[in-house]
Parts: C-alpha cells; sequence; structure tokens
C-alpha cells in the first residue's frame, strides 16, 4: 500500500471520526444552518442594492433621451446634434453620458461612442452593453429611438457606479462570508470541545464505575444546564446502586457469617463424637444434632428464597380484596393465648371495614410476625394494640407495644435481612425482613416509630374501594 | 402399606422423599419423565402421587393432575411447588381434595400432609360423633365428653379438638393445625400452636388417668391411645 493511500486513509478515518461525533455533527448543522440564513439575506441584500441603482440609471437614459426627441420636435436634427455636442461639452457628467446621433444611412452624425451599438431601435426598455468610447470599452445601459426624419439617437449611460457598487457589495459579502465561515468553524470546535470535556466528565465516571470503583462521581459543576442535570441523575443513580451493592455485600456476607455458626456447631459435635470409642448411642445423639442444625439451616434458606421471590414480586395480579381489619382481629385471637401466658395484654383496635387488594395468608403472616416480635420483646405487663384504620387512601395496619423499644438508630436496620437487636434471643432475623418484601410486594410501606415508650410499628397499604 | 408414585425430575429431591417414604414401610416408585408419569398416574391404582410443580421441557405438574382428574382419577396429590404459596392455582388445590406444599419442605411435614390425605381419601363422610378411647365429641350438638365428664370448649378448641379427632393416629403438623382451624396458612416463628394444645390438652387430658395429646418432638402432634406403637413408625428422624 502506497503512503499516500496510508495517508488518504487515515484521513479518511479521522474525518469519519470526525463526522461521528455528536458534537461535530450538532455545531455542523447549525453552522450550516446559518450560512444558508445568510446567503439569503445577503442575495436579497444585494438584488435589492443593485436594482435600486439600475433603475435609476434607466430613469436618467429614459429622462435624456425623451428631453432629446422634444428637442427634435421643436428645433430638428441640426438642434439635437449642437444640445449633444453642447452636453459632451460640458464636462457636467459628460463621463458617464453616452450620446450617439446617426443619420438615414446610419453615419455617425455626432456623439461620443466609437461604433454603432447593435441595439434593437424604438423599444421603450433600456438595454445593457458594452460598448466602445474612446478605444475604451464601456458598461452601458443603452436605448435607441428612431427620429422621425430617419435619424437614429442613441442615449446611454455608463455603469462605472452601479459596477462600483456592486464590487463593493460583492466584497463586503466576501467578507462577511468568510468571518461567517470563520466563526461557524470555529463556533464548531469550540461547541465540540466543550461538548466533550462535559461527556468526557461522565465517561471518565461510567468507565470507572465499570472497572469496580463504586465510590467515584461526576464532578460537581457550577453551571445548571442539562449536562448538570444529567450529572446529577446519574450520581444519584450510582449512589442508589452503591446503596444494592452494599445491601448485597452485607447479605452474602451476613449469609456466610449465619452458615458458619451452625456448621462449625455440626462439625465439632459429628467430630466428638467420630472416635472408636464412641457408643451407638453417642453416634446417633451427633447425628440427631447435625439434622436438627441443617433442617433449621434449611428453613433460613427456604425464607431467604422466599423473601427473594417475594421481592422479585410479579404475582400481584392474583392478589384479590380482603378484610384487613378481620386478618388483624384474627391475629389477636390466634396470640391472646400467647400474651396471656407471658403476662402481655394483646388489645384490638381494628377498625371495621378496612379492605386492601391483597394476599389473606401473607397479610396474617406479616401481621403475625408483627405480634410475634411485640410479644418477644416487651416484657411481661406491657400492653399490644393491634390496629386497622383508615388514613385518606391508605390503610394503616399497626402494632405498638409499650415495651422498652428499639434504640432510634436501629430503627432504620429493622427489617434488613439478619439485622438482630439481641442475638441472645432466639430467631434468624429473617422474620421482618420477609414482612418488608410482602408489604412491598403490596404496593405498602412499613415503617418502625419510636412510640415513647416502645415501638410502633406501622404498615400503610393502598386501601381498597369496592 | 401405601403405593406412592414421585413425579419429580430431580433426582436429589426424588430420593429424598422415596427413601423416606419406604423408611416408613411404604413403596415408592419415582418417575422423572413427565410423560411417563402422566401415564404411570393414569394406567395404575396408587394411594397417592406426590407431584413436582417444575418438570421438564416446561410441564407444570398441575396439567398432569388435570388430565387425571379429567379422566375420573381421583387418587389423592400433593404437589410440590418450588414457587411460593402465592399461586393461587396451587392453592386452589386444597378445594379439590388435594395439597400443596412449598419447596424446601421438612420431610415430616409431607408425611404428615400424605397420610391425612391418604386417610382422608378412604374415609367416607365425616360422622356426627368421634370417639377415642374414653374422649367422644359430638360435632352436631358440640359437645365433648372424657369417660363420661363433659367438658367446657372454647369454640376455637372445639374446632381443633375436632379436627385431631377426626385424624386420630396421626401426626399433625402445627402448620397443619393453623390451615385447619384457623384458616390461615403461613409458619408461625413461636410456640403460638403449642400454647394453644396446651390449654386444649389441660381441659382434655386433666384427671385423665393416660393423656391423648401427645407431642411429635420436631414435627408437631398426634391424638392416639397408645402413641408409642406408631410414634416411631410415624415420625423418622429426618
Amino acid at each position: 500500500m502506497s503512503e499516500a493511500s496510508v495517508a488518504s486513509r487515515s484521513l479518511l478515518a479521522e474525518l469519519r471520526t470526525l463526522f461521528r461525533s455528536v458534537g461535530f455533527r450538532l455545531a455542523l448543522n447549525y453552522g450550516l444552518l446559518s450560512i444558508m440564513t445568510m446567503a439569503v439575506l445577503i442575495a436579497l441584500f444585494y438584488i435589492q442594492t443593485i436594482g435600486v441603482i439600475k433603475q435609476g440609471n434607466a430613469r436618467l437614459v429614459m429622462n435624456s433621451v425623451h428631453r432629446l426627441e422634444n428637442l427634435f420636435d421643436r428645433e430638428g436634427r441640426e438642434g439635437v446634434a449642437g444640445i449633444i455636442e453642447q452636453m459632451l461639452a460640458d464636462g457636467a457628467e459628460s463621463d458617464n453620458e453616452l450620446y450617439l446621433l446617426l443619420d438615414e444611412t446610419g453615419a455617425i452624425v455626432t456623439g461620443n461612442l466609437d461604433a454603432v451599438p447593435d441595439l434593437p431601435s424604438n423599444r421603450e426598455r433600456v438595454v445593457e452593453r458594452t460598448v466602445s468610447r474612446a478605444g475604451n470599452g464601456v458598461d452601458a445601459a443603452m436605448i435607441a429611438r428612431r427620429l422621425p426624419d430617419g435619424a437614429t439617437l442613441v442615449v446611454g449611460r455608463e455603469m462605472s457606479d452601479q459596477r462600483s457598487m456592486e464590487r463593493l457589495v460583492e466584497r463586503a459579502l466576501a467578507a462577511a462570508a468568510g468571518v461567517t465561515l470563520l466563526f461557524i468553524f470555529g463556533g464548531t470546535a469550540w461547541f465540540r470541545a466543550h461538548l466533550e470535556s462535559r461527556v468526557e466528565a461522565i465517561r471518565r465516571t461510567t468507565l470507572g464505575v465499570g472497572a469496580g470503583d463504586l465510590t467515584i462521581r461526576v464532578p460537581a459543576t457550577s453551571q445548571e444546564d442539562e449536562f448538570a442535570r444529567l450529572d446529577a441523575d446519574i450520581n444519584q443513580m450510582l449512589d442508589r446502586i452503591e446503596g444494592l451493592m452494599d445491601g448485597v455485600r452485607h447479605v452474602s456476607n451476613a449469609i456466610a457469617h449465619e452458615m458458619r455458626t451452625p456448621m462449625t456447631r455440626i462439625l465439632a459435635g459429628l467430630r466428638t463424637a467420630d472416635r472408636s470409642d464412641s457408643t451407638l448411642e453417642q453416634l446417633r445423639d451427633a447425628n440427631r444434632a447435625a439434622i436438627r442444625e441443617i433442617e433449621a439451616l434449611t428453613q433460613v434458606f427456604g425464607k431467604l428464597l422466599q423473601i427473594a421471590e417475594t421481592e422479585a414480586g410479579t404475582r400481584r395480579q392474583e392478589f384479590e380484596p380482603v378484610a384487613a381489619d378481620a386478618i388483624m382481629r384474627d391475629v389477636v385471637e390466634l396470640f391472646a393465648s400467647v400474651a396471656e401466658e407471658q403476662g402481655v395484654t394483646l388489645v384490638d383496635e381494628t377498625e371495621a371495614g378496612i379492605m386492601v387488594l391483597g394476599d389473606r395468608d401473607l397479610l396474617a403472616g406479616v401481621a403475625a410476625n408483627l405480634v410475634e416480635n411485640a410479644l418477644r420483646y416487651a416484657g411481661s405487663g406491657a400492653r399490644v394494640r393491634v390496629g386497622a384504620a383508615r388514613d385518606g387512601d391508605d390503610a394503616v395496619l399497626s402494632v405498638v407495644d409499650n415495651g422498652p423499644g428499639v434504640p432510634p438508630a436501629a430503627l432504620e436496620q429493622l427489617g434488613t435481612r439478619f439485622f438482630r437487636l439481641n442475638r441472645s434471643l432466639p430467631g434468624t432475623g429473617l422474620g421482618l425482613a420477609s414482612a418488608r418484601a410482602v408489604v412491598k410486594l403490596h404496593g405498602g410501606t412499613i415503617g418502625f416509630a419510636d412510640a415513647r415508650p416502645g415501638l410502633a410499628a406501622r404498615i400503610r397499604l393502598p386501601a381498597f374501594d369496592a | 402399606m401405601w403405593r406412592c408414585l414421585i413425579i419429580e425430575d430431580d433426582a436429589v429431591n426424588a430420593k429424598y422423599v422415596a427413601d423416606g417414604l419406604r423408611e416408613l414401610g411404604h413403596s415408592a416408585i419415582v418417575c422423572a419423565d413427565p410423560v411417563a408419569g402422566l401415564q404411570a398416574a393414569t394406567d395404575q391404582d396408587w394411594d397417592v402421587v406426590i407431584l413436582d410443580r417444575m418438570l421438564p421441557n416446561g410441564v407444570d405438574g398441575l396439567s398432569i393432575l388435570a388430565t387425571m382428574r379429567g379422566i375420573g382419577r381421583k387418587t389423592p396429590v400433593i404437589v410440590l411447588s418450588a414457587l411460593t404459596a402465592l399461586d393461587e392455582r396451587v392453592r386452589g388445590l386444597k378445594a379439590g381434595g388435594d395439597d400443596y406444599l412449598a419447596k424446601p419442605f421438612a420431610f415430616s411435614e409431607l408425611a404428615a400432609r400424605i397420610e391425612a390425605l391418604v386417610r382422608r381419601a378412604r374415609t367416607d363422610a365425616t360422622p356426627a360423633q368421634l370417639a377415642i378411647a374414653d374422649l367422644r365429641i359430638d360435632l352436631v350438638n358440640r359437645r365433648v365428653e372424657r369417660g363420661g365428664r363433659q367438658v367446657q370448649l372454647q369454640p376455637r378448641e372445639f374446632r381443633l379438638l375436632a379436627y385431631m379427632m377426626s385424624h386420630p393416629r396421626q401426626v399433625l403438623t402445627r402448620t397443619m393445625l393453623l390451615e385447619a382451624v384457623w384458616d390461615y396458612r403461613f409458619d408461625p416463628q413461636t410456640n403460638v400452636i403449642d400454647v394453644h394444645i396446651s390449654r386444649l390438652r389441660q381441659k382434655i387430658d386433666a384427671g385423665a388417668d393416660r393423656p391423648l395429646i401427645h407431642t411429635v418432638r420436631g414435627v408437631g402432634y398426634v391424638l392416639a391411645e397408645d402413641p408409642e406403637a406408631y410414634l416411631g413408625r410415624q415420625a423418622p428422624r429426618r
């Protein structure tokens, strides 16, 4: 391959890259549009200016020829010849004026033209011709008239002023076009560079994030343009992704941790039993203990899967209208005897007719979970109030206890997988996470607040009106 | 001994269920292929069919069940579903005399549900009166007697006892009791069912020379005169 073709190829490639740049294309299109607008404006200006001058010249020529014709009527050919000679000699405007008087045979009687121009005679219109005067060609607006005695009168006006004006306008236009082009190219380059610098900041960030660094953000700018809004959106998205990633990381760490403890226990139990002097009973006990632990683990995993599946939430279309207040009352009734045994007063504060669109069993599971938590943590002598009420367009299901409550810092973490307030009490740390997933599936929210004293758990679901 | 057909393509799970059933003294045949499974389910007589929901080639186990019912096969079927208990179609099984269980499940739960299904299929309409040892329950007049002495029960306690009496000598899990007596299906995390049972037990077994309600550790409860005879058989520790 020759060097030239390589060079032309790389130039082509560069041009193609340039054309692929959105900034360049945008600026170029904009520039082309400006050029077209300019061209139209210039053309109009040109035509108007030159047109005015042209009309002026034509009027002068016509006036002159009419005057001479009148003179002919009064004073005949000699009078006309005399006035022409006088006008050409007076020096006023004589540079611009062109006259020629011919006799019947076409011989020049008088005038300042070297030859007879080829002109149609007796027309009312002025035409443009290049004629010879004193050996020089001049552009002129001319008219020829046949006089009643057979002579021909030619009157013209040199168009030098028109030509010079034309040249002036053309030069001005060329200069303007040049400056415009310069501005357009410069503007395109600047626009493209500016666009690229703004995009570059975003690209650097996304590349960094793609490479695995979730902490970087698009740097803030003082501008408040489209890019600033895009930057803000991207940063917000990255915040959310980072949060989700942290959540996933936390969950997998928690799973690993939650697994390790029972695994260690199982291993220790089996190893202890696995000795040559172990009795059959010892081996069997170890086996049973291992099975129990593994069953508990299986339950944890089942629960995790269930939460994941609920969170994926694709089955909402199977929901039916259910009486949320009835579910809450059933749960109160179900737990009444447990509460009694624990010395806790379970109070039914449900209002009637609270309907939501949902799944009865799932909602009952959530309510049971909240009541179980309240019974477990509120302690003997506590009061647990279970409510179902309407608040605007929402149905609010609540379980409020007056026990020791939850430290404010931990309120936020309730419902996180494996988060447990008190690790010495039995539990998987998945109950509230599952409740949160179910409530989310129902299009609602679950919130925990300080009941001063105690914990208030409130579920907000869109109320269903038949 | 029951003849059990397991239609399940997951070999590990199928073996887990089959081994468990064989350990209980039943015979278990495994079919991994849906077509062969459908053929076996319709051609032969079974006491129970254990049917996986998700079978190879995108076959939904429920379509096999529908075909069986379509040709008049009344074999009890328990559907194993990897999907959560959210599916109304699966839940609808209960109305058709069948049952479902979401994976993963404890074998004891499956065994208890199979037992309830098979027995229900074998018994005729519920009688007005049930009796076990010296415990009698009159379902029409809602009266309970233990050793000739009348026992006063709350309505919910009565439903609980009636359900247990209609499934005597069967292990009933806590979720089965919650489902049958309270009509909710979820896993209570606490001992809520145990408290209800213990209250019922106090009223039924208090003062009697031998208890009738027995705890099956880690599984549930059984109502029986002599639990030892089959507790070992019914509730293998798996």
